[in-house]
């Protein structure tokens, strides 16, 4: 067994020991193993799940302390691996490894809490409350896109996408308008959005990642969004892409022109962690402040997580269930993803999952298909994403769906990506900004 | 005083391909500093660490730079640091201050590249004692030659050359006492493909008929008839950089021009591969210095690079045997 560790063949290596932990499920040191193998390929979560259940069945097994703080250190969880650590140090006294990392885990949870400590000397309140919008005063030589009468109307729009095509700031204090906005709009709907279409049709687009052409291509494709002609975009609507502060405030102006008929979902880059090291932030603090990254921040929290279109069909970003939720480890079954932030499933957990719901199939976005969109568990479970050539290197194609009311039978439509001015994806992201994973 | 030169369209290419230099030593300069991999001198090279690379890069670059090492140091050991090694197309490679740290120095290190990045090299050398005493430790007398193009000492050796003119190096080195009896390894990083196939199948050649006993480690593009080679291909056109050589990097296959250029024996393997054969414990560790959020695009990444290793093996060192 231990050939295929060493012939650096680690899925192979899994395949086996999860075999022989069918015939032997009481083992700890195939569980250790399994786990060493996981966090080979950047399985944390299941690297996680394994070493835990090591330490259950044998909580005097080292090396499970040891593979589960790793797993802890990949996960950014630096208290929980600092415990465990801190156990194979007191047990093995000379393991020079051993006493490193103890070391080096302990700095960094030091300095997250130094960091944690000097941010509760600022404001904790939210910036959402503590925004006066109404004293900020637009100068007279600005000649961009304004609210009218405190609203987002069709021309602001038009306006609004034109004047960002050209590489224009909006200025700040709309900009704070439409966000400041949006959240009340976000607020007050709920997680899981119920809609009803009939004979109308609706849009269905996948992660857009701060690609503001390729949005402005969609919207030539399909056209501008209306009551009409209504979309849903599935999360990830900035990072990588060096233009997802148009991305972003576009999104949220038409949500604000059309709430009934325009819907956001969060996706796994609408969090502070991948904002800080994927570009968003740091595009937000150049393009306008710190103060806006952090009313952005609060407004991504308030942002739907699914979507439920005719009771039939489900979307959501990712596979996430409630994190509060402990899943079961079945390998045919729900368990946690092997990303280790949330959950995943085969398909016979679709099926299950569709049939108690009464549902027809599930939309999810979050990985890029080189045909912008992918079919699965027998058309119970699709993929779309609608960044194309991502990154400007994948030379992906993007699609989006379109269901009618009448059926909900997906019809799949594909793009390709247009030029955009020369800013490359990244451009923003932050040098000195780490998730401090060593 | 000589006329000046116009600047053509093959002057403009040839500055392309000088710029690439320049890409491949801030994104070792990045990584470095996320603690990739250890480079105690590429920092007197570029002082800033520059803008922030996306998390595929840096592994890219870690496979890279691990992978070729792998390779260079097993050549090294195997002849026991009685060998030469000719790094084409260098830039502004740290090998020699590493060499000697760990004690592989060969007993001759040559580079080669354009003037102008060697006059950079050179420059840098002169300015900065870190750079300039170790190399000064391993030479025997007071003086060595240092001047804007070249650099000669005992064991280390910079010259300014154009690759395609195989003559001219071949006299170059010489003149620098490369030695044809010593077993060598010949290095190209992102180089070849910059020439046309028939100007690097020469380079090659020449290689497989000066030495009796050697190794030519190539690292390059692969893999490119897809689409996201394509769009690879198109990037660099926009900036003016051809990559005049690709029809060789169709696939693994087409990289077999060793074989038909007087070498005995090659393999090549893509880089997704040499990733997974690499240590896997600092594999693991650099994995947790930033979050991946998209693995596709690291896979892809490697898919389309590859390491080539060719020799010939006369002293019957059991070259064909070193690998991953």
């Amino acid at each position: 067994m231990s050939y295929f560790f060493s012939d650096k063949d680690y899925e192979n290596a899994i395949k086996y020991y999860t075999e022989a932990l069918d015939l032997n499920p009481q083992n700890a040191i195939y569980y250790s193993n399994r786990s060493l193998a996981y966090l080979r390929t950047e399985c944390y979560g299941y690297a996680l799940a394994d070493a835990t259940k090591a330490l259950e069945v044998d909580k005097n097994y080292i090396k499970g302390y040891y593979r589960r703080a790793t797993s802890n250190m990949a996960l950014g969880k630096f208290k929980a691996a600092l415990k465990d650590y801190e156990t194979v140090v007191k047990v093995r006294p000379n393991d020079k490894d051993a006493r490193m990392k103890y070391q080096e885990c302990n700095k960094i949870v030091k300095q997250k809490a130094f960091e944690r400590a000097i941010a509760s000397d600022e404001k904790k309140k939210s910036v959402v409350d503590s925004l006066d919008i109404e004293s900020m005063t637009i100068e007279d030589d600005y000649v961009g896109p304004k609210l009218e009468d405190g609203k987002v109307t069709v021309q602001f729009m038009k306006d609004l996408m034109d004047w960002f095509k050209d590489q224009k700031k909006l200025h700040r204090k709309c900009a704070y308008q439409v966000i400041g906005f949006a959240h009340v709009v976000l607020h007050a709907s709920p997680c899981l959005l119920l809609i009803f279409i009939f004979t109308e049709k609706i849009t269905v687009c996948g992660d857009t990642h701060g690609q503001f052409y390729d949005l402005l291509n969609i919207f030539e494709l399909n056209g501008l969004p209306s009551e009409t002609n209504p979309y849903l975009f599935n999360g990830d609507f900035v990072d990588r892409g060096s233009f997802s502060v148009e991305v972003i405030l576009t999104l949220f102006g038409f949500k604000l022109l059309y709430p009934d008929n325009f819907h956001l979902l969060r996706g796994n880059h609408e969090t502070d962690n991948m904002n800080q090291m994927y570009g968003f932030e740091g595009e937000v603090k150049a393009k306008y402040t710190a103060q806006m990254f952090q009313l952005f921040s609060e407004v991504f929290q308030w942002l739907p997580l699914a979507q439920c279109i005719n009771n039939k069909v489900l979307v959501r970003f990712m596979e996430s269930w409630p994190l509060k939720q402990k899943p079961e480890f079945l390998r045919n079954g729900r368990s946690i993803s092997k990303r280790g932030v949330s959950c995943q499933f085969g398909p016979d957990v679709t099926e299950r999952f569709l049939e108690q719901n009464k549902l027809d199939y599930i939309v999810r976005s979050h990985e890029v298909k080189a045909e912008g969109y992918e079919v699965t568990h027998s058309g119970k479970c699709i993929t779309v994403f609608s960044a194309p050539n991502y990154c400007d290197q994948m030379g992906n194609k993007g699609a989006y769906i379109h269901l009618r009311g009448s059926d909900l039978k997906p019809e799949f439509h594909q793009f390709t990506a247009v030029p955009h001015p020369d800013v490359k994806p990244m451009a923003y992201a932050n040098t000195l900004m780490q998730l401090g994973m060593m | 005083m000589a006329a000046r030169q116009p600047f053509t369209d093959s002057d403009a290419a040839d500055e392309a391909v000088r710029t690439t230099c320049d890409d491949a030593t801030t994104c070792k300069r990045f990584a470095t500093s996320q603690g990739y991999w250890k480079d105690l001198h590429i920092h007197y090279f570029v002082r800033n660490v520059g803008e922030r690379k996306a998390p595929e890069i840096n592994r890219g670059y870690y496979a890279r730079v691990k992978g070729v090492n792998l390779l260079l140091d097993e050549f090294i050991k195997k002849t026991e640091c009685k060998c030469q090694i000719i790094n084409l197309g260098a830039g502004l490679d740290t090998m020699f201050w590493r060499l000697k740290d760990e004690n592989l120095l060969p007993q001759k290190l040559f580079e080669v590249d354009f003037p102008a990045v060697v006059a950079k090299k050179i420059h840098n050398i002169k300015t900065k004692p870190p750079l300039s005493k170790p190399i000064i430790d391993m030479h025997s007398t007071d003086s060595l030659l240092l001047d804007a193009h070249n650099l000669d000492s005992d064991r280390y050796c910079i010259v300014g050359a154009d690759l395609r003119d195989i003559s001219s190096l071949d006299e170059k080195l010489k003149k620098f006492h490369l030695n044809p009896e010593l077993p060598t390894l010949l290095l190209s990083e992102c180089v070849l493909v910059y020439m046309t196939p028939s100007q690097s199948s020469n380079l090659v050649h020449w290689a497989a008929e000066t030495f009796h006993t050697a190794m030519f480690i190539n690292y390059e593009q692969v893999n490119m008839s897809d689409r996201f080679g394509q769009v690879m291909i198109e990037n660099l056109q926009r900036r003016q950089c051809t990559l005049a050589g690709v029809e060789i990097c169709q696939s693994l296959d087409s990289q077999d021009r060793f074989l038909t250029t007087g070498w005995d024996h090659a393999d090549a393997l893509d880089m997704m591969t040499v990733y997974s054969m690499l240590p896997q414990q600092d594999v693991a560790r650099i994995e947790l210095l930033e979050f991946l959020d998209e693995r596709e695009l690291l896979q892809q990444l490697l898919q389309h690079y590859c390491i080539c290793w060719a020799s010939k093996d006369k002293l019957s060192l059991g070259l064909s045997q070193l690998g991953f």
